[in-house]
């Protein structure tokens, strides 16, 4: 009940916000009202008002009220999530679009799907990280390991050619196996583990996901064969570490990107992967695998890699 | 097997798949949580942060060592002594001592299962014979005593023995053995299931002549069904089943005590494990299992000595049973602390006319509550500290403390030091056996009549660690001194009739150390030593562990992917488990192992020649034993 008088003071806040600011600077899109998005999102606004900007030059809405909105002409908009991102390039803007809280291939399938094409106009502030980041991530963290193994699925497939490349020029061999659509990914999963030092997680939920987790965990970790993931979630839940970028850092590069557009820049016409990140680590399978790994100095040696510090 | 037939026609329905839509990637795949998988309780200590010696044979290294057995394979491990002979019902295994013909000093546990054979005075020999080879995923061999988990059998050490999981054994597999000496082994395995719940049924067979004197043509023949079922993402649930049969020939010709005769022991068990994750840092586990054995060996035993023209049956046949409930909650508290907590509950039954005079069964109960504390006093000191209480309805109540100190001196260097105390009750033989000889209803003897004075026999250890790690040399070095103080050592008193009391004190002390080398690529080199002190007033006992054992060996991945394996095993003077002690004897052994890998489109497999034994026989059991060389090939083959 509480809650639901919060969300209608919200709502009615937004309301009467858009009504008396028809001219705010930023337009703020988030898939929905989750806890990431809201992180993101808070992030973005108060790195802005640190700038100078007020709260009332910036507009936050939810895809679905975005599309029952009247017109808007801000300097800048901001699309949080897929979903977001999907409803702004639908629409007819005369302002550019940063999407960004979102990974590559959403952007690429948003691309796709609208005809669109990345420019100034519409570009992205990617959620995932480069491949090359991770694999320096692995050489800092598991020096020793050598024989990268990645399972390939429908939805990251696509990046397979990329990461040859790069763990060729790192001097890393990939062992890969692909899971067809539906199909379990057992055997493809012990023919990897057999033969890597690690297991490198590339996000693809016919893969990674809730249900299969388990398995995908427990017998890495039969074989000591470490689980290098994407997300702050799957270290908790197991894997040894992880290379990701905080709702919070996303949204503050976001805020120094808005500021160079209110400031007149154009929107970088390739979409950018964050330049900050962090590094999680799961302490106690790190020391049952015999490992010590300490996440802040790795993050801190990464981030001087790129010259970052 | 009615066991594993009925758990899978149970199991028919299978589970219901998830069926999982897949979706395309989107920040949810990001920023969604996830369940907890590895818990707690499913991260093991590290080597050099358990309380004790831990010695680990894992999958490949059963493979290349050749060996048929895990009875075999424990001579790969410092400071045990072991046999091949089925006179005692399976081949023994025994650590710091083999003192008789049984082992009773020691714990075995199969996925959590204690298979302590509580007939007879206690044995881990058939415990050690229920799966197959080739579903073992690894054998964690904690040397020392660890009663303050395991409970009184672990007295000098426990062999905690790890199948596969059904994850990891999906698809089919077989394998056929033949060679010298009638070895004739053969095994199939079939595993199938989906993501959440898989499931494993193997079958196989192990026979050979046994050994060169010996009334040897042994056959283990054995089925194990294993399920894993996820019903969701805090709960696991396995399912354990299986039978073991073996057939051995035994005694010796032209003895009328112990004439050449056929005996049989077969067990069954079934076993349900449920483990709900409550979190990151803590879970429960419920554990209930069931086993049964039964035991024949009769043999006619002439009276005309005696003047009497007619025979009576002299037998050892009975049944034991058990049954245990066990509850176990780990958490972490902290950084510093996790604590692994719980009760079990055990009921035994042994039932033999032949043994006790009676048809009535002997029921022990059991009943234990154990704490285990990992404590990390500092980032380089860890502490376990642990307890368990143990109450028998038939020998009381004991409790058995154990300290240990982990001192992390360097990277890779560790020192560990500590203290415990254990007991182990007597069984129900050396507290109940009454054998009487009866003919038309006269008793002609008494052969053996407990009085059932013997207390439970008692052991303090103390003992000091090294483990060192030098990767810049490829090498990894594990001592362990000890001194195991044993009080009140049940031993079988030379009287008329037979009786069992707790004999003397003595002490096994020494020194043991493995190290494993990597001199060059593609190889491994392992060297152990073991220095054992009895000081034991009877001679026997004095040598039921060599002064010296050493063993080398050499596994060696050769051009084409060929695998060779050296060992040798060096044995200095030791009392023959199945005799008493003027039979001492030494032994050498050195086998050889040739595996070379296939690979036919998606399948795999090996070609492997084994010889056991190149050098000369040697005495194994009994002096009229010999364990001649063995030369055999072994398929395997899977997809």
């Amino acid at each position: 009940m509480r809650l639901r008088f919060l969300l209608f003071s919200l709502w009615l806040a937004v309301f009467a916000g858009a009504c008396a600011h028809a001219a705010v600077a930023v337009v703020i899109v988030s898939s929905e009202r989750s806890p990431a998005y809201v992180e993101a999102a808070e992030a973005l606004v108060s790195e802005l008002e640190r700038g100078g900007l007020s709260r009332y030059d910036m507009l936050q809405l939810t895809a679905l009220e975005w599309a029952a909105a009247g017109p808007l002409a801000p300097k800048l908009f901001i699309a949080l999530g897929t979903e977001a991102a999907s409803a702004l390039a639908k629409s007819e803007l005369r302002a550019p679009v940063l999407s960004t809280l979102l990974p590559r291939s959403s952007f690429e399938r948003v691309l796709r799907k609208s005809g669109r094409k990345s420019s100034s106009q519409f570009s992205a502030l990617y959620l995932d990280q480069p491949l090359s980041r991770q694999l320096e991530l692995i050489r800092l963290a598991l020096p020793t390991a050598r024989r990268v193994g990645v399972l390939w699925g429908p939805e990251s497939q696509a990046q397979a050619p990329a990461l040859k490349t790069l763990a060729q020029a790192s001097g890393l061999d990939l062992i890969e196996a692909t899971v067809g659509h539906d199909e379990l990914l057992f055997s493809s999963l012990k023919s990897v583990l057999e033969d890597a030092d690690l297991l490198l997680a590339v996000a693809d939920p016919q893969l990674y996901n809730s249900s299969s987790i388990q398995n995908i965990l427990l017998a890495s970790f039969r074989a000591k064969v470490p689980l290098v993931a994407f997300s702050p979630a799957y270290v908790r839940a197991g894997a040894l570490l992880a290379l990701h970028v905080t709702p919070t850092q996303i949204g503050l590069q976001a805020a120094t990107i808005a500021r160079g557009v209110l400031l007149g820049k154009a929107l970088s016409a390739n979409p950018i992967y964050s330049l900050d990140f962090s590094v999680t680590v799961n302490e106690h399978v790190a020391r049952s695998l015999g490992l010590t790994l300490d996440a802040d100095a790795l993050r801190a040696r990464l981030r001087s890699r790129e010259g970052l510090l | 097997m009615n066991y594993s037939f009925r758990l899978i026609a149970l199991l028919g329905w299978t589970s219901l798949a998830a069926a999982q839509t897949p979706e395309s990637v989107s920040e949810k795949d990001f920023l969604g949580d996830m369940p907890i998988v590895l818990s707690v309780s499913r991260l093991p200590q590290r080597l050099d942060e358990t309380p004790g010696a831990v010695t680990i044979l894992d999958r490949n290294m059963i493979r290349l060592s050749g060996a048929r057995d895990v009875a075999d394979l424990l001579r790969l491990v410092p400071g045990f002594q072991t046999s091949t002979s089925f006179e005692t019902v399976a081949p023994l295994a025994s650590y710091h001592g083999g003192f008789d013909s049984y082992s009773n000093r020691i714990q075995v546990l199969i996925d959590g299962r204690s298979a302590y054979s509580p007939y007879f005075i206690g044995s881990i020999g058939p415990g050690l014979q229920t799966v197959a080879l080739e579903d073992i995923e690894r054998i964690e061999v904690l040397r020392g005593s660890n009663s303050a988990a395991y409970g009184a059998r672990a007295m000098l050490g426990v062999i905690n023995i790890v199948t596969r999981h059904t994850v990891d054994t999906l698809g089919q597999q077989a394998a056929l053995t033949g060679g010298e000496n009638g070895i004739r082994d053969s095994q199939a395995r079939i595993g199938w299931g989906k993501e959440d719940a898989t499931y494993r049924l193997t079958v196989d067979r192990r026979a050979d002549g046994g050994l060169v004197g010996s009334n040897g043509h042994n056959q283990i023949s054995r089925i194990n069904f294993r399920a894993d079922l996820h019903p969701n993402v805090t709960d696991e649930i396995q399912l354990r089943a299986g039978s073991l049969e073996i057939d051995a020939g035994k005694g010796k010709p032209l003895n009328i005590d112990d004439p050449l005769r056929e005996s049989f022991f077969g067990s069954g068990y079934a076993q349900l494990d449920w483990r709900r994750s409550l979190g990151e840092d803590e879970d429960v586990a419920v554990s209930l299992s069931h086993t049964e054995e039964t035991y024949r060996d009769t043999f006619p035993y002439s009276l005309i000595p005696l003047g009497i023209n007619d025979s009576i049956n002299i037998e050892g046949s009975g049944r034991a049973s058990n049954d245990t409930l066990s509850l176990q909650h780990t958490f972490r508290h902290g950084e510093a602390l996790r604590v692994v907590w719980g009760g079990e509950v055990r009921r035994e039954e042994v039932v033999s006319k032949p043994l006790y005079n009676t048809d009535a069964a002997f029921v022990t109960e059991f009943s234990r509550l154990f704490a285990n504390a990992e404590w990390r006093l500092a980032r380089d000191l860890v502490l376990n500290a642990g307890s368990m209480f143990e109450h028998s309805s038939v020998s009381g109540d004991s409790f058995a403390p154990r300290l240990m100190l982990n001192w992390h001196v360097a990277q890779g260097q560790t020192l560990r030091a500590g203290v415990s105390k254990a007991f182990r009750p007597p069984s129900t033989f050396e507290q109940y056996s009454n054998i009487r000889y009866f003919w038309n209803g006269h008793l002609l003897a008494v052969n053996t009549q407990a009085s059932g004075k013997v207390q439970p026999e008692s052991v303090r250890a103390r003992e000091l660690g090294y483990l060192g790690d030098f990767p810049w040399l490829g090498l990894n070095l594990d001592v362990r001194a000890f001194h195991e103080q044993i009080s009140g050592f049940i031993r079988q008193q030379n009287t008329t009739p037979r009786d069992y009391a707790n004999d003397e004190d003595f002490a096994i002390q020494g020194l043991e150390y493995q190290l494993k080398w990597q001199p060059w690529r593609d190889s491994q080199l392992m060297f152990n030593q073991t220095y054992t002190d009895i000081n034991s007033s009877d001679q026997g006992s004095a040598l039921a562990a060599p002064k010296l054992t050493s063993s080398i060996t050499l596994f060696q991945k050769l051009p084409g992917g060929l695998d060779l394996s050296l060992m040798h095993q060096d044995s200095g003077t030791v009392t023959l488990q199945g005799a008493n002690f003027r039979d001492q004897v030494a032994m050498t052994r050195t086998d050889l192992r040739l595996g070379l890998p296939l690979r036919f489109g998606p399948n795999r497999g090996e070609l492997a020649l084994v010889v056991q034994n190149l050098g000369v026989p040697y005495q194994d059991f009994s002096p009229h034993f010999q364990f001649q060389r063995r030369a055999f090939v072994t398929l395997r083959v899977e997809n």
